[in-house]
C-alpha cells in the first residue's frame, strides 16, 4: 500500500488529509496522473515529498509498497 | 540584566547570548497575525533593534487574531499601534517602523540594515520580492504562512541554504490568503511563535535551524511533520564561489564617471538617455557581454537595485572586475542627470 498525505488546499480538494492506495508499485508520474484525474490537483502549485524528502515532480522515481508520499502546496495566509 | 535572568541561566545562552540578542537586528515584514505573534517575543527577549514594515490600518476583523491591537486601534496604522504596545514592553528596544507596503522599489533599502528578515506577509507577490532581495543580500529569511488550520515554517537563504523560490518556483496559480480562507488566532499565533523561535535560535547559535527543511503543523491534529528539501548541487556550488558585489549610492556612481549600465527591460520607465549610459536588459546580458569593455568602470542600475545585483554578479563572473551595483534605481539616476544638464546649460 502507498500512503498519500495531503496538505493545505489540496487536502480540501481531496476531502481528506490522507489516503492509502492498494497499488504496491507505480511511477511518480503515474501516481500524479492518477491523483490529477481524481482531484484535479494540477490546478494547484505544489511540491511532492516521498518519505519526507522533497523530490522533483519530473523525477523518474518508482513509488513502492509502504512509501509515504506528501503533496505540499505553498500557504499564503498570515 | 535582571529582567533576562531566567533566560540567561539557560544552557547555551548566558550573558554572552544576551549580548548577542542586544546587538542583533531583525526586520519583521507584516504586522498582521504572524507579526503580532513574532514581535512581542523578540522585544521581550531583548533583541536590540527591530524594524516593522506594513502599510495597513487596523480593522475590526483583525482583532480576533492580531493581538497587539485593541478596539481603540481601529483605523490607526498597524505599525503605530504596534510600536506603542511594544515600546511599553521594553523601553530599550530600538523600534523602527515603516508605514509602507514592501515592494520592489523599497525592498533593498528596507532589508539592508538588518541581520535577519522575518516574512510575516500574507501575499505571495511580496514574498517573492522579499525572497529575491534576501538572496541578493544573503540575508536569512524566516518564512511562516498558514492555510486554515495548518501552518508552514522554514528558514531560507541561511548560510547558502535554499531560497523560497527554489522550493516553490513562481507559478501562476491561485493560493488563498486569510481573508479568503478564514483563520483562527491560535493558528497564526503558533506559526508566528515558531518563526520567533527560529529567529532566537539563529541569533543565539543554538539548536537546529529549519534551513533546507519545511515544517508543517496541523493544529487540529497536533501533528507536525518536517520535509527535507532536495539539495541542488549546481546551486550550492555556484553560491560557494559567488563573488561579492560592492553596492554604491547613485551619487557616487554618477560622480565617478564610469559607464552607467541600465539592466532594466526595454520599455521600463523612466527612460534614461545619457551619453555615459547604455541599456542591456538583464535577460539578455549574458549574450551581449562583448558590447562592454573590461577596461572601464561599470555601474549597474535597475529599478530598485535587485536586478543590478544579479547583473553585477554575472559581470564579475565574466571577469569584469571594475563593476559595482547601484543602490536605488533609475529615478535617482535621472534626477542626477537632470541636475548635471541644468548646470551645463547655466555654464553655457
Amino acid at each position: 500500500m502507498i500512503t498519500i498525505n495531503y496538505f493545505g488546499n489540496i487536502a480540501e480538494a481531496a476531502q481528506s488529509d490522507s489516503e492509502t492506495l492498494e497499488q504496491t508499485s507505480m511511477s511518480l508520474a503515474e501516481l500524479l496522473d492518477l491523483l490529477d484525474s481524481k482531484y484535479a490537483i494540477g490546478k494547484f502549485p505544489f511540491q511532492v515529498a516521498v518519505n519526507r524528502k522533497i523530490v522533483s515532480k519530473q523525477q523518474a522515481l518508482n513509488i513502492s509498497d509502504s512509501d509515504e508520499v506528501a503533496l505540499l502546496p505553498p500557504f499564503a495566509g498570515g | 540584566m535582571e529582567r533576562f535572568q531566567r533566560q540567561i541561566i539557560l544552557p547555551g545562552i548566558g550573558t554572552s547570548g544576551q549580548q548577542k540578542l542586544k546587538s542583533s537586528s531583525v526586520l519583521v515584514v507584516g504586522a498582521g497575525g504572524l507579526g503580532c505573534a513574532v514581535l512581542p517575543y523578540l522585544v521581550a527577549a531583548g533583541v536590540g533593534r527591530i524594524g516593522l514594515v506594513d502599510g495597513d490600518r487596523v480593522e475590526e476583523s483583525n482583532l480576533h487574531r492580531q493581538v497587539l491591537y485593541n478596539e481603540n486601534s481601529i483605523g490607526s496604522l498597524k505599525v503605530d499601534s504596534a510600536q506603542q504596545v511594544l515600546q511599553r514592553m521594553n523601553s530599550t528596544t530600538q523600534l523602527e517602523i515603516v508605514p509602507e507596503y514592501l515592494s520592489a522599489e523599497n525592498v533593498d533599502n528596507l532589508i539592508e540594515h538588518y541581520d535577519l528578515i522575518i516574512d510575516a506577509t500574507d501575499n505571495l507577490e511580496v514574498r517573492y520580492t522579499l525572497d529575491e532581495a534576501c538572496c541578493s543580500w544573503k540575508k536569512p529569511m524566516i518564512y511562516g504562512s498558514i492555510f486554515r488550520f495548518q501552518g508552514q515554517v522554514s528558514v531560507f537563504n541561511y548560510k547558502g541554504g535554499p531560497s523560497y523560490s527554489s522550493l516553490f518556483p513562481k507559478e501562476d496559480k491561485a493560493v488563498l490568503n486569510c481573508e479568503e480562507a478564514g483563520v483562527l488566532g491560535t493558528t497564526v499565533g503558533i506559526t508566528g511563535m515558531l518563526q520567533a523561535n527560529e529567529a532566537l535560535k539563529i541569533i543565539l547559535g543554538i539548536g537546529e535551524v529549519l534551513s533546507g527543511k519545511i515544517l508543517i503543523y496541523n493544529m487540529l491534529k497536533n501533528d507536525q511533520q518536517i520535509f527535507e528539501l532536495a539539495i541542488q548541487e549546481e546551486q550550492t556550488s555556484k553560491k560557494a564561489t559567488s563573488p561579492t558585489i560592492d553596492l554604491i549610492s547613485p551619487e557616487v556612481a554618477f560622480e565617478a564617471g564610469g559607464l552607467l549600465l541600465d539592466v532594466r527591460e526595454l520599455g521600463e520607465k523612466p527612460v534614461i538617455a545619457w551619453e555615459n549610459s547604455i541599456q542591456i536588459p538583464l535577460s539578455v546580458l549574458e549574450h551581449r557581454l562583448d558590447e562592454l569593455s573590461k577596461k572601464v568602470k561599470i555601474y549597474v542600475f535597475c529599478q530598485a537595485g535587485t536586478r543590478a545585483m544579479s547583473a553585477a554578479k554575472i559581470l564579475k563572473e565574466a571577469d569584469f572586475l571594475q563593476v559595482k551595483a547601484v543602490r536605488g534605481g533609475a529615478s535617482d539616476i535621472l534626477k542626477l542627470i537632470q541636475i548635471e544638464v541644468n548646470s551645463i546649460e547655466k555654464q553655457d
